[in-house]
């Protein structure tokens, strides 16, 4: 009973470090209507800015989150404005595929400058935990789930309380409508992207102080955003919590009882089953 | 096909045929990797590029035509036509069993959807021992670089009449109707999920024919190499490069960009995997409808047409 508790705690940890990774890619994929098949890469690119900050600059990794948050936003925007811009009226399949090519290109220019070697963040306090009982709450996975969560639960506020965030979501109901109330739309599409991609940034650097990162995390990250932002929907950014948490669960669950190799199985399996059973999400309204 | 375009292609296929008996060992090794790389493109082609379907799980058939070729020959001592027909009967049982729900989906869904299975499957075989599990089956060796040149040629030349032949029947026009219009296509009496599933079988024999002799060829099969996830990335890009929904587009795609990609891997190593991920980069913003789409128009047009593709999507 301890160690199912302990393996609920462990997924329920997971899962809210997963619903920051997918809220990028929600809110990108919900405002602009690109499946951004990069986000993953952009995760790998944030955890590797995090990895430099502390390892050459010696500043936390969680007191550096919104330094790297910054930069990606920049990256982000930088992109948007020059990039994808071009092409965001073309059919959705081109906006994968320009999205993929960044995938290849970012991974391949990360294996060049950061080379294929496992890294980690480890803090001082990577190793210290606190003890419930029989039940251990590692401390770096506990503060990155606060983290996320905080950063989930204020991308909320914002959308809908501030004059951006209302913005934004008025681009993402009516182009046009948003436009004749003077909202500039290659600016706002290049914020927003760099907001995702800034939040990208942000779970990248939580991501690597519980988890070892290299280049090519990112193609997994990119399936398991998708799964979670699938199975919370793209209407609500506290979707992508319990999109994150559900697959965190099934993922724990699944190593401990089938094997820790089919935890993947697991998540991609839910994945397909819940695009078969309900495509827009178990959360989401029907289509 | 015009009328010139019959002598053309017969002098290029002679020519072809006969690298073997004039080039270097070298370039026929090239010319394997290249020849089986254009009929993933071709395979990709009949979902991605007639049915309108973005597969990013072909990758799969690939690698179950390759196990299919290591399964037979090394646990069951079978000949190498068996193996072949095996992989193709895994591939067409697995186009069936999930090409039926998966097709169901639409646009990105269908895309993640394929893309999580390629991931899925490296996993499961990984996990089963008649594959050898991790570490991956070693075939007899047969050392005929002719007779493999030969072998992915001849199935090029299938696969790309296979595409001719799609189109200009009614099934392919029957293909070509869902990728533009999938409503108007069942309205018009298509049977849009069996032709779909067809299109997705067709495409999967030609991928895994493309890997049992890739498999056979190489000697050794392991779950990371056979269901390599950048496969896919290479296909796709090919037959978007060169023209997806057409003939020869694919073809063309993939025998340039292989060229390319391997001049410059041998001249500058590091560049090599970046040049894929920037072609399809520039390709979808500059000539989104490919190479032979650039060819014809750019004598008309000139430069413009670059400024034209752009002026068309962009925000």
């Amino acid at each position: 009973m301890d160690l199912l508790a302990q393996i609920l705690i462990n997924g329920i940890l997971l899962g809210g470090l997963y619903a920051v990774m997918a809220l990028g890619l929600a809110l990108v994929w919900g405002v602009l209507n690109i499946v951004n098949l990069a986000h993953g890469a952009f995760i790998m690119l944030g955890a590797y800015v995090s990895w430099h900050l502390y390892t050459y600059a010696h500043i936390d990794p969680f007191l550096g989150l919104p330094i790297t948050a910054v930069v990606m936003f920049i990256l982000g925007y930088a992109l948007q404005r020059g990039l994808l811009n071009l092409v965001v009226r073309a059919p959705m399949f081109n906006t994968l595929l320009i999205t993929f090519g960044l995938e290849v290109v970012l991974t391949y220019l990360a294996q060049l400058a950061f080379s294929a070697d496992f890294r980690t963040i480890n803090p001082s306090y990577a190793g210290n935990s606190i003890q419930f009982g029989a039940i251990v709450l590692p401390l770096a996975r506990l503060m990155a789930f606060g983290v996320a969560i905080v950063l989930t639960v204020a991308m909320w506020l914002f959308l809908l309380h501030t004059r951006l965030g209302r913005a934004i979501r008025a681009t993402a109901q009516n182009l046009v409508a948003a436009r004749l109330y003077g909202v500039e739309p290659r600016h706002l599409y290049a914020v927003t992207f760099g907001i995702g991609i800034g939040l990208a940034g942000a779970a990248g650097g939580l991501y690597g102080t519980v988890s070892q990162i290299n280049p090519y995390i990112g193609a997994t990250l990119t399936a398991k955003s998708f799964a979670i932002a699938i199975i919370g929907g793209l209407d609500n950014p506290l979707g992508v919590i319990v999109g994150g948490l559900f697959l965190g669960i099934v993922e724990s669950l699944t190593a401990l009882y089938i094997g820790p190799t089919f935890a993947d199985v697991a998540s991609f399996g839910v994945l397909v089953l819940v695009l078969i059973v309900r495509p827009s999400g178990l959360l989401g309204k029907t289509a | 096909m015009k009328a010139l375009q019959i002598p053309a292609v017969v002098i290029a296929l002679i020519v072809l045929a006969a690298v073997p008996w004039f080039g270097s060992d070298v370039l026929v090794q090239f010319g394997i990797n290249a020849l089986l790389l254009g009929v993933l493109a071709q395979g990709w082609n009949i979902i991605g590029g007639y049915t309108g379907y973005a597969s990013f799980g072909n990758s799969v058939f690939y690698g179950l035509g390759s196990y299919g070729v290591g399964i037979a020959m090394v646990q069951w001592e079978l000949p190498f036509a068996v193996g072949l027909a095996f992989g193709v009967v895994l591939s067409v049982a697995f186009a069936i069993l999930l090409g039926i729900p998966v097709l169901r989906l639409k646009g990105h869904y269908f895309a993640i959807a394929t893309l999580a299975l390629a991931q899925v499957m490296t996993a499961i075989v990984s996990n089963v021992k008649l594959a050898g599990q991790n570490i991956g089956l070693v075939l007899p060796p047969l050392n005929n670089d002719l007779l493999f040149y030969e072998l992915a040629l001849g199935l090029l030349v299938v696969a790309t009449l296979t595409i001719y032949w799609l189109s200009r029947s009614r099934f392919g026009f029957g293909l070509i109707a869902i990728r533009e219009n999938e409503e108007g296509a069942a309205v018009m009496g298509v049977n849009t999920t069996l032709y779909k599933v067809l299109a997705f079988a067709l495409s999967g024999v030609f991928s895994a024919l493309a890997g049992g002799i890739h498999a056979y060829w190489v000697t050794f099969i392991d779950p990371e190499s056979a269901f390599d996830i950048s496969l896919n990335v290479k296909m796709i890009i090919m037959a978007v490069f060169g023209g997806p929904g057409t003939v020869f587009g694919p073809i063309i795609g993939a025998l340039s960009l292989s060229a390319v990609s391997e001049f410059l891997s041998s001249e500058i190593t590091s560049i090599a995997g970046l040049f894929f991920g920037v072609v399809v980069v520039a390709a979808v913003v500059l000539m989104p409808r490919g190479l032979a789409d650039m060819l014809r128009r750019f004598r008309t047009t000139g430069w413009r047409y670059f400024a034209e593709n752009i002026k068309a999507t962009r925000l």
